[in-house]
């Protein structure tokens, strides 16, 4: 009997070296859509069970919120080890010093295997504060059966892609089509982010640009320069002569059942549109204006200077990063692959694959969101310009609105000085 | 009233008191917690620079937020905004909310179906009302369908929240419809108050049911009313959930009111310094504001 109790006690003491030398750390994430949220726990599940040197406390806060939360614990200095965070809002939090630069973790190799969109992102100030398992792809979903009825050209490839007259002359052909109502669709009644994500490619395809990106010190002349007017007024225009629904009944229901052949949206709209149109469902790039841009960004993981246990968060991040994890999460939301070796491995992206073309725009024309702390200034400046614009406001008059909140911003915030 | 008298009441008074107190302290405590030290917190935050996340540290700037105020245009068009709206809902809710408690207040079988029927909206999140309307006025919504057949299809369709004209009126009416069944409720507890034996002297002396309500029903109403015009008018300078979920303030900001601009300052531009200097500002309109309603309808009140 002394025996037995001797030995539960030596065992006893090993279980509490183990336990005592496994370290927990916290994490948060937004609880988007249902099937990213179910990777997310599974993977955390996985981890966990994998190894026991490091266990995982995964907490999920509701998207709406995510950021004023954040916003909180960051001041409250309660942020977890590791947390997730909109791409063009890891500046502001890189700049207030509530990130930990994940340069040291990095080993070259693996830094030139991501993405250069995922790394433009995440790089504030010259380090890299964010990775993203995935990024997200924005350009035109077409329906083939309409296009070809309208004799309209579908590019195959970035390079191939409608220069401006040729788009113009598609949306003119399309609007003659007896069974369409307008010819794109551009969600202008999904406002918020979306506006400054989805809409700004326009205004750098001009040439414009929602700040001045050698010096993030001014809008002045690029958002309300010449460039920025005639974006603004060719935008307000497609709405004007009806080739843009300027105030949609749903987010995509006219697409989905065949009466706008056009649609200018993300790499989500890949499996409703397949199950809606089948074999009709194009992939068409964003197509070549004066300077040929689209959008990019998406969500990216940070260790925060708030953890006491980077190299066991990094551990974590590690296995997020992991190409088989990586596609077992684009597989589950659809979402472009941030890593070359990940991208191989799926069937959705890799060459050939039926979304490839969101991965050649990564890789040449995506242009990130101004990364500068003063990005929820800009951000809400041009949400509220294009929903003006939409409404039909004069152009000159709401981009110099948006330019005067933007340098507002910056002069009272001693223009983001670097600390 | 002699001094034995004096005394005794005094004494009723302190009792009072001190039985009060236990009763006053919860409340005083929560009001204190979450409205007095966040006013004197965002008062002192006015005349700061302080940002919401920055590694800057805040320093006093004095009144130059204030200052900053005078030349934002889009303030003094919310603060328009924000009166317009309380001089068209106030009256109409209160009148329309009397309108009501009489109505639900006769005898008759059903009235407490229909007190549940109105009553409903005002449980309702306005979020969700919000949501929900926004589809009811979409122009292929389901408000310009009924005005089409009503009008044997000769209703042009009207997109009524992104019209710049129109979208305000818009979001009051569904404010008001809302919000009604509150203050419905509360004038509705006042006619129940009215002693049955004065319209019965009404009715002895030949006063018609007109005469009845002009003489009895609204002045013995008058306290009710009060409360009801005060506090619909500070709910209504409260104005946010609706216009941000329905127009974001917009088209062309016909629709910004004070709350939305606070909002946009302080959490989404993250300028909490200046989003403080606005609050203390419409903090003491709304005060100067309920002060001014309150010598203008000066309350009845029985002498304890």
């Amino acid at each position: 009997m002394k025996k037995v109790v001797s030995i539960l006690f030596v065992l006893l003491i090993f279980l509490g070296i183990s336990v005592f030398s496994q370290v927990e750390i916290t994490m948060w994430f937004h609880s988007g859509r249902g099937e990213e949220r179910e990777v997310i726990e599974d993977q955390v599940k996985r981890f966990n069970a994998m190894q026991n040197e490091v266990k995982v406390v995964a907490v999920q806060l509701p998207e709406g919120s995510y950021n004023d939360q954040v916003n909180a614990a960051a001041l409250a200095g309660d942020l977890p080890d590791i947390l997730d965070l909109d791409g063009p809002f890891v500046s502001n939090y890189a700049w207030a010093g509530y990130l930990r630069p994940l340069d040291e973790f990095m080993p070259s190799e693996l830094k030139e295997d991501f993405l250069p969109s995922i790394i433009a992102q995440g790089t504030y100030n010259g380090k890299i504060y964010a990775l993203g398992t995935f990024d997200s792809g924005l350009a035109l979903w077409g329906n083939k059966a309409l296009l070809e009825k309208a004799n309209v050209r579908i590019p195959k490839n970035v390079e191939d892609a409608w220069t401006f007259t040729e788009f113009m002359d598609v949306l003119r052909r399309l609007k003659e089509l007896p069974e369409v109502t307008y010819s794109l669709d551009l969600k202008a009644n999904d406002r918020g982010e979306w506006y400054t994500y989805g809409l700004s490619p326009f205004f750098q395809g001009f040439g414009a640009d929602l700040i001045d990106r050698e010096t993030y010190m001014s809008a002045e002349g690029v958002l309300n320069g010449p460039e920025a007017v005639a974006a603004a007024s060719w935008l307000q225009a497609l709405f004007e002569q009806g080739f843009v629904n300027s105030n949609p009944p749903g987010y995509n229901v006219e697409f989905l059942n065949g009466e706008i052949p056009l649609e200018w949206a993300g790499h989500w709209e890949y499996p409703q549109g397949k199950g809606a149109l089948g074999d009709d469902l194009v992939l068409i790039p964003a197509p070549k204006f004066f300077k040929h841009v689209s959008g990019m960004g998406s969500w990216a993981w940070a260790i925060t200077t708030n953890s006491k246990n980077p190299e066991a968060s990094w551990k974590f991040l590690e296995f997020l990063l992991k190409p088989e994890e990586i596609v077992k999460m684009s597989n589950a939301n659809g979402a472009v692959p941030s890593r070359y070796s990940a991208i191989e491995l799926s069937e959705l992206y890799k060459e050939g694959g039926p979304l490839n073309i969101y991965v050649q725009q990564l890789n040449t024309i995506a242009l990130p969101r101004p990364v500068t702390p003063g990005y929820p200034a800009i951000t809400l400046a041009f949400q509220d310009m294009i929903g003006n614009l939409i409404r039909g406001v004069d152009v000159q008059e709401i981009l110099d609105r948006a330019v005067r909140v933007i340098d507002q911003d910056i002069e009272s915030n001693q223009g983001y000085p670097i600390y | 009233m002699n001094k034995a008298e004096k005394s005794r009441k005094m004494s009723y008074k302190q009792r009072g008191l001190k039985q009060a107190l236990p009763f006053l302290l919860p409340a005083s405590i929560l009001l204190f917690v979450f409205l007095i030290i966040p006013f004197f917190f965002a008062f002192y935050l006015s005349f700061t620079n302080t940002r919401l996340i920055s590694p800057i540290p805040p320093r006093f700037v004095g009144f130059s937020n204030y200052v900053r105020m005078l030349g934002d245009d889009l303030f003094g068009k919310a603060l328009l905004n924000n009166f317009y709206f309380v001089a068209i809902v106030v009256p109409l809710q209160t009148i329309f909310a009397l309108f009501l408690a009489i109505l639900v207040n006769q005898k008759i079988k059903g009235s407490t179906t229909f007190r549940t029927i109105y009553f409903l909206p005002t449980v309702t999140t306005m979020v969700v009302v919000a949501v929900i309307w926004t589809f009811l006025y979409h122009p292929e919504g389901t408000i310009n369908a009924i005005l089409s057949f009503i009008t044997f299809g000769n209703w042009e369709p009207i997109d009524f929240l992104s019209t710049e004209r129109i979208a305000f009126p818009t979001i009051m009416f569904l404010s008001i419809w809302q919000g009604v069944g509150f203050q419905m409720l509360i004038f509705l507890a006042g006619l129940q108050e009215i002693p049955e034996s004065l319209y019965e002297a009404a009715t002895i002396d030949g006063a018609n049911k007109w005469k009845q309500f002009i003489y009895i029903t609204l002045p013995q109403l008058k306290n009710t009313s009060i409360f009801v015009i005060i506090s619909t008018t500070i709910l209504a300078f409260k104005l946010f959930d609706q216009v941000y979920i329905m127009t974001s303030g917009g088209p062309n900001y016909s629709t910004y009111t004070v709350m939305l601009h606070i909002y946009n300052q302080g959490f989404r531009m993250q300028n909490v310094g200046y989003a403080s200097s606005l609050t203390v500002i419409f903090f003491l309109i709304i005060l100067g504001v309920s002060l001014i309603q309150r010598i203008l309808l000066r309350e009845e009140r029985e002498v304890f």
